[in-house]
């Protein structure tokens, strides 16, 4: 339970306060709704280059690190494909220069030529280092086009290539700045030792002054309903052969999505789960396997993502997956579903330990329409019936909506 | 009218009161350590063993035994341990270190009587049945067969193994022979001489009911454990070295660069540990600064400083695009020479005084970490008042004494070099 305050400023900038006296520390978290699903096919990885150049001076402020870590402070960011999102964690004395910080790149950047040229280079590291550089590095770059063939989650946040990042230039980024980045475009969480006048005081003093923009209306291409499956073979030196099956379900708006992750879970949550029990314990098909719903704003993934072992071909590790997939429609045991609920309810529980995490969490909620949403999740989850969960894995996880990457290992 | 280039007023504080751990001890003098805090109603038990790596005389068998504990007991086969352990949303974490190893339940409040009992039934009778042994040794091979392919793996490997020697406890690689060494029989035997008789501690975290504590002490009664010290190792340690491991096709190249160190009680400690966050402890450093927001050579890069129960470590780490490789090296050491050279400014070190002020606050923020910071003082023996005089310490810190620091710790010859990739 996270209880908290909101207000919005005149500009549109929506403010969340929570106050936890228990700790002498505050956390801001500020989220941008701009990921990577705005980019444009031939601009790819935009987003996210962009949050590496937040880093890099505001209008007002050389450099953004320095003066929080002066402060105590420390922060970092995080872009997907929906959101780009902006924290740091303070001494509650030294609040102010978070604020100062943040609302100084809100209002505009220094934008040099400098900056994006390192961060360009940085990002193609990053670029090397996770998804080139690793063993089974891309499988999303390559699982995600082949699941969309419409919408903009065909590409991951990094972008499709290198070349997209090295080709942006300083005018595509003021663009990108002016279009996303406005107080009526972003959400403000406070959370920690600071009280609601405090934190509105603050408010007004450093955000109300900036002024509130036409952000572009969404129109994002919907996509359209799989009409058959889809196979991609991949061979890589990679020591062992992966198997990842994606199916398309619902938004993480949609009502639906309690029992669509109560399904994931019943799959493969935690080492009980019938994938890991049957997969990997009773029968040696695979030395670990996982399934799980990438949660995103437009329609989303339920994915699971296989190791085979050795002897296990392709075909058979297909087959004995849609055992387990067809055995989940025939019927969910009471304890089965009650175990799955616990688990939601612990996870909720835990994720509010700190609160970097209930700031992010609050920001989120809003995000999908409520804040208040937040202290209900244990409810949702609860709500769902065994008959709810049959009736989304029968609805969703059939061979027409299914898109497979066969990682094979050519050792 | 604002001033947006005027930055706000910063205060620091000087000295912070720790919350002190609540002590009740056992019939066998084994220490419970209580550490309530925190607004969710959840809780952590965690079980400390002196059954680290550097009491096992064969790699993976530390890590095997406290991996394989909850495969099975005399009452309950593995999966029904999964099942009951996942019906009550409780999870388990299981961790194995160079000297300590540890089980930690994480539990919602209103369940702990009834997840509590599966925590102590897997730590004393455990079986280790060699079904799921076989499962775990494919699993282990599959993984270290996956990790071998990673650059920024091999060179950690090959750094531990450079700086304290192969047949060093803290040195020793673990390779795919060792997972078809192990067996039910030696993972039963390290369990009964390393668990049942080395339990060093227990830390409940959280904000558990009195019942829940008076359970877990009763628990610990009636098991008969016994309490135990780490063992002393000795063996001769080598000298640097620098290693060039090739790795054909790596678009990046891995660095690891740094030395054997001394202990956490040893008095250059804190002295060292604020040298190194200068170095590379903090996005804002020297090693982040230059070779990646100037040079943009890296994704990251970062100094740090381990210390085991004997001895410990400093180490440089990045990997670096393949072709800069050479240069991002030479940079390195350039950052070297300059500490050992130069006096840090006092702006700087006024810097990395407040950002480790704020970690340190940050570190004792929420019960679980809380619990954490007391642990690292208990297992290493530390003066009782560490936590409330790190700050005092931590300002005490000059430039001079930084400096001194780098000469008498971070020349050259004394370092160790690992570069995996082209």
């Amino acid at each position: 339970m996270i209880p908290f305050e909101k207000f919005k400023l005149d500009n549109g900038l929506t403010v969340i306060v929570h106050d936890d006296y228990t700790t002498p520390l505050v956390a801001m978290n500020i989220l941008y709704k701009v990921g990577a699903r705005d980019e444009q096919p031939d601009k790819t990885g935009f987003a996210h280059l962009f949050e590496h150049l937040m880093f890099g001076g505001s209008v007002n402020i050389e450099d953004f690190d320095e003066p929080l870590q002066k402060a105590g402070g420390e922060n970092n960011a995080f872009t997907n494909n929906d959101i780009t999102n902006y924290y740091l964690t303070i001494p509650a004395q030294n609040l102010e220069t978070g604020f100062w910080l943040e609302s100084d790149r809100m209002l505009s950047l220094a934008f040099t030529e400098k900056s994006l040229e390192v961060q360009r280079s940085v990002v193609v590291e990053e670029f090397k280092q996770r998804y080139l550089n690793q063993p089974y590095g891309d499988v999303w770059l390559q699982l995600r086009p082949l699941a969309y063939k419409v919408h903009p989650y065909q590409w991951a946040t990094i972008g499709k290539e290198i070349s997209h990042i090295e080709e942006a230039t300083l005018e595509d980024v003021k663009s990108f700045f002016k279009k996303w980045y406005a107080p009526n475009n972003a959400i403000l969480s406070i959370a920690g030792n600071c009280d609601l006048n405090r934190a509105k005081a603050l408010c007004e003093k450093w955000f109300a002054p900036i002024p509130a923009q036409q952000i572009p209306e969404r129109k994002l291409a919907v996509e359209p309903e799989q009409q058959e499956k889809r196979i991609l073979e991949l061979k890589r030196e990679v020591p062992n052969s992966r198997i990842y099956m994606a199916w398309h379900c619902c938004s993480r708006y949609d009502k639906e999505f309690y029992a669509t992750d109560l399904l994931s879970d019943i799959l493969s949550r935690g080492k009980s789960s019938r994938l890991y029990q049957q997969l990997v314990k009773q029968n040696n098909y695979f030395t670990d396997i996982n399934a799980f719903m990438t949660g995103e704003l437009d329609n989303s993934l339920l994915v699971i993502e296989g190791k085979l072992v050795n002897s296990t071909d392709m075909d058979q590790a297909e087959k004995v997956i849609l055992e387990v997939v067809e055995s989940v429609k025939q019927g969910i045991e009471d304890r089965e579903l009650q175990k799955v609920q616990h688990k939601a309810e612990a996870t909720i529980e835990f994720s509010e330990m700190g609160i970097e995490n209930k700031a992010l969490n609050l920001a989120y909620y809003e995000l999908l329409g409520d804040a208040q949403e937040c202290n209900r999740q244990a409810e949702r989850y609860n709500a769902v019936t065994a008959q709810d969960i049959i009736d989304i894995a029968n609805k969703i996880l059939t061979q027409n909506n299914c898109s497979i990457l066969r990682y094979q290992s050519s050792n | 009218m604002i001033i947006r280039t005027q930055e706000p007023a910063v205060s620091i504080p000087q000295k912070i009161n720790i919350q002190p751990t609540r002590q009740l001890s056992t019939k066998s003098g084994i220490p419970v350590y209580i550490i309530e805090a925190g607004t969710q109603d959840v809780v952590k038990i965690e079980l400390v063993f002196a059954a680290g790596n550097i009491a096992a005389d064969m790699p993976l068998l530390a890590l095997a035994t406290n991996d394989l504990l909850d495969e099975g007991t005399k009452q309950h086969d593995s999966a029904a341990l999964a099942e009951a352990l996942d019906f009550f949303g409780a999870y388990l974490q299981t961790e194995n270190g160079p000297d300590w190893s540890s089980v930690s339940l994480f539990s919602l409040n209103k369940f702990s009587n009834q997840t509590l009992p599966y925590l102590f039934e897997l730590i004393t009778s455990p079986l280790f049945p060699e079904k799921e042994i076989a499962t775990y040794r494919q699993q282990g091979k599959q993984h270290l067969a996956v990790n071998l392919n990673k650059v920024d793996f091999i060179a950690r490997r090959n750094f531990f193994n450079t700086l304290f020697g192969a047949n060093h406890p803290y040195g020793k690689l673990t390779d795919e022979q060792h997972y078809d060494q192990i067996n039910s029989g030696i993972l039963l035997n390290y369990h009964q001489e390393k668990y049942l008789n080395g339990l060093k501690a227990i830390f409940i975290s959280g904000r558990p009911g009195t019942e829940t504590i008076n359970s877990i002490v009763t628990a610990i009664d009636e098991s008969g454990f016994k309490s135990a010290s780490l063992p002393e190792v000795n063996i001769h340690l080598p000298a640097p070295e620098k290693k060039f491991i090739e790795k054909k096709d790596a678009m990046q190249s891995a660095i690891r660069i740094g030395r054997r160190l001394f202990t956490r009680s040893h008095p250059d400690y804190f002295t060292f540990s604020v040298m190194s966050t200068i170095l590379g402890g903090y996005f804002g450093s020297r090693l982040m600064t230059n070779i990646r927001e100037d040079k943009g050579y890296t994704y990251g890069i970062g100094a740090g400083i381990v210390s085991h129960a004997q001895n410990g470590y400093f180490y440089i780490s990045t990997e670096v695009g393949a072709e800069v490789r050479e240069d991002a090296v030479k940079e390195i050491y350039k950052e070297i020479d300059l500490l050992i050279h130069e006096e840090v400014s006092k702006e700087e070190l006024h810097l990395v005084k407040n950002y480790l002020t704020g970690a340190f606050q940050r570190s004792i923020d929420g019960a679980f970490q809380l619990a954490d910071r007391h642990k690292m003082v208990l297992l290493n023996n530390l003066n009782s008042n560490y936590l409330n005089e790190y700050l005092e310490k931590l300002n005490a810190i000059s430039p001079v004494d930084i400096k001194i620091c780098a000469e008498k710790y971070l020349q050259t010859a004394d370092l160790s070099e690992i570069i995996v990739g082209q």
